[in-house]
């Protein structure tokens, strides 16, 4: 599904170059969970980044179902991210000035998928928060609401960055066991994460530290 | 989403940020219409002082001189129907407000004491109104047939209630109601009385005669002399323009005046209206990294991220620009008052200023918040998504 051939990534900050990424090759197949892992300043929300066509490497490829992510054009991109991508964030980017469901409709492109909003709202714990506005919401009800933000289009790749960096114990749980949902019914699942316990599910665990992969990939 | 509600969410969520905004586009918009709509208001009180001052344009038979005027009883004379004629021409449209007069030196006027005058007597022609030109306001003041007007000079022999009485060519008396007494300071005026032109003529036995065209110059681009004496010769080759230049151009220079003024400060508000919007609407898009870097990262167009900032700059010029009309066109009715001695209960809205609101103000609203906007579409939505705090 994902493979990334020899990515090398480069940071210029005045006259330092810091090197994040390099020498990376991986596979990803569809249906894989895999965790990447690693200390902070390890290069893993990079390499999270430059498989949702966010960074643009300075060498090597990214394939996406066969096609090289970085010869398309931003258009095409950004029409990627929209219809196959679903991002979490550690800090979770719920826009405060829009309700929960309105956060979540925000990445829908298609009427159908808005009907599902209620289905996800249910399940994870949030039909009676549907009108809250984030600032109103506890931090594992924002973290829930950015899961469904994030696989309400169902998308084949949900790339979450640091999820559980921000809640305590139960919510990591409650939103562990709904990402192992998404990754039961067929989805892709890369997650980054400096804590390798949130690794325990995973089919593919990456280590990284200085920008490489430490081998073997398991 | 739609993103029209997107932006109106936004709008209403970040308060001060919008009624700043919204109060840079008021502000501009007030000064813009108030100065707009008072400076029109200039112009009519302008008008209506001019026609204290007078015409500044003369048109004689060719050959006069002005002099002649004030010291010899006859001028030569023209048809009166060459007000009518040029008032009929498609061509003629250098000079406005034309106002036929017969003006003669009366030597031996007898006031009701005995004593024996020199005056001046002046016979109005109703303004002539050009077919083919905008309809104005009269500028001329009409003399009612069977009245006069009498100079200051001449009334102070005249008691209230008297009849004003002067011999005619025929022999015989004419009487006349005095209709008004004007005010001394009027120049000629003072020593003369004014007569509606047809009871001059019939006091003269000059039927169908006048010696002169008072009328007003425009401000053409080629000068007002030039342009009215060829356009005059061309229809009537037996008559010569000359120019009273300080009426003219006091006149003139009156009515740009404010113009300019009015511009330079429209100019100065609008710019300056124009740059603390960019900074806000900058600031704005600061404030909105993380969440301009989402939209992104959720495949948003540039197109897409751009118009969510433009279209809030045209929803507050546009309220603002429409506000701004009402509060400019109540502030210039406010301020006309006490500014404008004859016009100050004319100033109404100028509606047709609405319409240039609702256009120009979400325009140039649009266009201050086009770089931030563009700044916007440069954010790098990984590196903010990515930031802790």
């Amino acid at each position: 599904m994902v493979e990334l051939n020899n990515i090398l990534k480069k940071y210029t900050k005045g006259t330092e170059t810091f090197t994040a990424l390099e020498n990376i090759s991986l596979k990803i197949k569809k249906g894989d969970f895999c965790s990447v892992i690693g200390p902070s300043g390890a290069g893993k929300s990079t390499l999270l980044y430059i498989i949702g066509g966010l960074i643009r490497p300075d060498s090597g490829t990214v394939l996406y179902n066969g096609n090289d992510l970085y010869r398309q054009n931003n258009k095409d991109i950004n029409l990627f991210r929209k219809k196959h991508l679903g991002f979490m964030f550690q800090q979770f980017h719920l826009m405060p000035y829009l309700t929960v469901s309105e956060n979540i409709r925000l990445a829908c492109y298609d009427n159908r998928q808005m009907k599902d909003i209620s289905y996800y709202l249910e399940k994870c714990s949030l039909t009676a928060m549907k009108n809250k506005y984030p600032s109103e919401l506890s931090v594992g009800e924002k973290q829930r609401t950015a899961f469904i933000r994030a696989i309400i289009s169902k998308p084949a790749l949900l790339l979450a960055d640091e999820p559980t960096g921000n809640l305590d114990a139960g919510n990591s749980a409650v939103l562990k066991s709904l990402i192992e949902d998404y990754h039961k019914n067929g989805g892709t699942v890369v997650l980054v994460s400096h804590n390798p316990v949130v690794a325990g599910y995973s089919n593919l665990i990456v280590k990284l530290e200085k920008g490489r992969i430490l081998t073997p990939v398991q | 989403m739609n993103p029209f509600r997107l932006v109106i969410k936004e709008l209403l969520y970040r308060r001060i940020n919008s009624l700043i905004i919204l109060f840079t586009v008021i502000l501009a918009s007030t000064v813009a219409v108030t100065i707009y709509t008072l400076s029109k208001a200039s112009e009519n009180e302008t008008r209506k002082i001019m026609r204290e001052q007078g015409l500044n344009l003369y048109i004689f038979p060719k050959g006069t001189n002005l002099i002649d005027f004030y010291s010899v009883n006859n001028t030569g004379t023209f048809p009166e129907e060459y007000v009518d004629k040029l008032a009929e021409s498609k061509t003629f449209d250098a000079v406005r407000h034309l106002t036929g007069i017969l003006q003669v030196k009366y030597p031996d006027w007898t006031d009701p004491n005995g004593s024996t005058h020199q005056i001046v007597l002046f016979g109005y022609k109703d303004e002539a109104m050009q077919r083919f030109l905008p309809k104005q306001e009269t500028m001329g003041f009409d003399v009612e047939k069977g009245t006069v007007h009498v100079g200051s000079l001449l009334s102070k022999n005249i008691k209230s209630g008297d009849p004003f009485t002067i011999k005619g060519t025929d022999g015989r008396l004419y009487r006349f109601e005095i209709a008004k007494r004007l005010e001394e300071g009027k120049g000629i005026n003072d020593q003369g009385v004014s007569f509606n032109l047809a009871d001059l003529q019939e006091i003269l036995g000059m039927k169908g005669k006048i010696n002169k065209i008072e009328a007003l110059g425009c401000v053409c681009k080629d000068g007002r002399i030039k342009n009215a004496r060829k356009q005059v010769q061309a229809i009537f080759s037996d008559l010569d323009v000359t120019e009273l230049s300080s009426i003219a151009d006091a006149r003139e220079n009156q009515r740009l005046m404010m113009n300019k003024y009015g511009a330079y400060l429209i100019s100065f508000v609008m710019l300056s209206c124009l740059l603390i919007t960019g900074l806000l609407f900058y600031q704005n898009i600061t404030v909105r990294n993380k969440e301009i870097g989402l939209l992104k990262a959720m495949g948003n167009s540039t197109g897409k991220i751009l118009f969510i900032v433009i279209a809030k700059a045209f929803i507050l010029g546009m309220a603002g620009g429409i506000a701004g009309f009402f509060a400019g066109s109540l502030v210039a009715e406010y301020l006309g008052k006490e500014i404008f001695m004859f016009t100050a209960s004319d100033i109404k809205p100028l509606w047709n200023l609405l319409y240039y609101c609702i256009v120009l103000f979400p325009l140039l609203w649009m266009l201050s918040s086009w770089i931030p906007g563009l700044l916007a579409t440069q954010i790098d939505a990984a590196k903010t998504l990515s930031q802790e705090y």
